[in-house]
């Protein structure tokens, strides 16, 4: 290799899990634009179907979760998670971010920012207590300062 | 002849003798008829002053006999009406709709009503003559029990439980006071009243706020994001009309998104679920940041501007979202209020000991005395401003208020719409709170 030649940087991944479409499609190309990577999915079950070379689980259950995890570990290479609080299906983004911390690994070193219109004090409080790197409230936010606080975290 | 003589002037003497003796004996007589004539007019007079005894004596006993039936009669019409008035009072309380204990100076149970028995079915210790502690024990939020003291009269309105038998605990609202006597403690009354149900309301509004604030904020906020890549020109360069139309949504937007947020605000200042999250606050850095944020509009308005800091104004102990929020706020009203090439100042001096003291003051429109005590209310505008071109939720003040009373601060104000001296000035007193 030429030594002039600069490395590629290889692209950041978020996955991005919002279970309104139309703000997944703004968040997907906004990121984009910013030059992530990004694997989204709606719903708790989908995060961890998402986008990736395998069966469908079925049914959620802890066990298949946890089967889940320690398949995605292998396969794909997550930096940074973007979360919604409100998903389709039974669980909510708290509800991942406990399993997924509980998982330990590589995975509950990941930074998760949840970006969310649920506001209330105690939902907030339950995140950061759980470990989530930050809380957006959506509609006080644009879009790119959000962004530009993840890329900054990333790089730090 | 001589002894006759001798003999006669004897008896003569004799007779003489003898009515001498007659004689003393008829005064005698005479005497004691006297005494007799005395005595029995004195008998008489006794007599007739006995009569007059006796009929004084029968009066007298009747009167007697009169006032007694009269005191008997009041006596018995008293003795009725205390009992009218205690059994009334024991039917209310006993049955008061609020449960209703009341213990001896010693805690011990004297009277339960039948809302309390009720709300205890089962619980067989709770009867007059047994402890009430031991009876009725508190427990707070997390299990542990609480002694329950009544020397106090004061509502605890804190989250307190009674614990039951059959039904597990609930919920209790309660009002201990001492029954005292000449100011002397001689029992207590505990009121209470079970709130599962009000615990319930709130907990299903404090579910709705969030559910509402979530549902009104997620198309806010795609409109937000989406305008926002149209103006950066993700989708394509924009010509000028193209741009100020797409900068009239999005400015109507963010009002919306601010509507929303104080009626958030709002619900939760109403439901009593605000949070205040203390820290250390620079209070005057906090202020020339707020100050700065609001500059380019005071620039745009051709305003002058000043603002001091007393030196003894440092920290406090404060939610500095809080606080920021309270500044802004009134800054932004005496902005928003005040015309072109008006004059605004802000100081911040120390109350007293324990308090800051900020002082808002504006050359603007002033507030019509007779609405002064509207201008706290939500969604209320002055008449004199309708028809100015100013926008706000409405509900800025209302929540500023609240927030300084909550914290036991105060706010208040003067004004004057007199042309040519028109303006206002607001006063907000800001605890320091401890150790800042």
């Amino acid at each position: 290799m030429n030594h002039m030649e600069k490395k590629p940087m290889k692209k950041k991944t978020i996955l991005v899990i919002e279970d309104e479409r139309p703000l997944l499609a703004a968040i997907n190309a906004g990121l984009e634009k910013n030059g992530f990577n990004v694997i989204s999915a709606r719903s708790v079950e989908e995060a961890f179907n998402a986008d990736l070379e395998k069966d469908a689980m079925g049914a959620v259950t802890v066990r298949s979760i946890e089967q889940a995890l320690m398949y995605i570990e292998s396969l794909e290479r997550v930096d940074a998670i973007w979360l919604d609080h409100h998903l389709l299906g039974e669980e909510d983004g708290l509800d991942f971010v406990k399993k997924f911390k509980a998982n330990g690994g590589r995975w509950s070193a990941i930074p998760v920012f949840v970006v969310s219109n649920a506001a209330s004090p105690k939902t907030i409080q339950s995140y950061l207590e759980n470990g989530v790197d930050k809380y957006y409230v959506k509609s006080n936010h644009k879009l790119e300062d959000i962004i530009k606080d993840i890329e900054a975290v990333l790089e730090g | 002849m001589k002894e006759i003589g001798r003999g006669a002037a004897a008896v003569s003497k004799k007779k003489e003798e003898v009515y001498r003796k007659l004689g003393v004996v008829a005064e005698k007589l005479v005497i004691t008829a006297k005494e007799k004539e005395e005595v029995r007019k004195k008998l008489i007079v006794t007599a007739k002053e006995k009569e007059s005894v006796r009929r004084d004596l029968a009066a007298s006993a009747k009167k007697l006999k009169i006032a007694y039936e009269t005191l008997e009669a009041k006596v018995r019409e008293r003795t009725k009406s205390l009992e009218m008035a205690a059994a009334k009072e024991k039917a209310i309380l006993l049955s008061i709709g609020d449960g209703l204990i009341v213990t001896d100076e010693n805690g011990v149970i004297t009277i339960v009503n039948e809302t309390a028995g009720e709300m205890f079915r089962g619980n067989g210790e709770l009867i007059p003559g047994r402890g009430f502690d031991e009876a009725v024990p508190l427990e707070n939020e997390k299990g542990a029990l609480v002694p329950s003291s009544a020397t106090k009269s004061a509502p605890m309105g804190l989250s307190y439980y009674y614990a039951r038998k059959e039904a597990g605990r609930f919920p209790v609202s309660m009002m201990a006071t001492p029954v005292l006597l000449s100011g002397k403690v001689i029992g207590a009354i505990r009121i209470f009243r079970d709130i599962t149900y009000e615990r319930e309301v709130d907990r299903a509004k404090t579910e709705f706020v969030s559910l509402a604030s979530h549902q009104l904020r997620t198309p806010l906020s795609t409109v937000n994001w989406y305008t926002e890549m149209l103006l950066a020109g993700d989708a394509g360069e924009l010509n000028g009309k193209q741009r100020k139309y797409l900068d009239e949504v999005y400015t109507s937007n963010q009002r919306m998104v601010e509507l929303v947020n104080a009626l958030l605000d709002v619900s939760s200042l109403e439901l009593g679920t605000f949070v205040i999250d203390p820290q250390t606050v620079d209070v005057k850095k906090l202020a020339e940041s707020v100050i700065t944020e609001q500059m380019p509009q005071m620039s745009f308005k051709g305003m002058v501007f000043s603002f001091s800091c007393a030196e003894d104004v440092s920290f406090m102990r404060a939610d500095p979202k809080l606080v920021r929020m309270v500044m802004q706020n009134i800054l932004s009203n005496a902005i928003k209020y005040t015309p072109q090439g008006g004059k605004i100042s802000m100081i911040l001096s120390r109350a007293n000991r324990k308090d800051i003291l900020l002082r808002v003051t504006d050359t603007g429109y002033g507030i019509p005395e007779n609405q002064k005590d509207k201008i706290c209310k939500k969604f209320f505008r002055a008449d004199n401003v309708r028809n100015k071109d100013t926008d706000g939720t409405g509900l800025g003040l209302y929540i500023v208020k609240s927030v300084i009373e909550n914290a036991g601060g105060k706010m208040w104000f003067t004004s004057s719409t007199k042309a040519g001296e028109s303006g206002t000035i607001f006063y907000a007193i800001l605890p320091i709170g401890e150790s800042a």
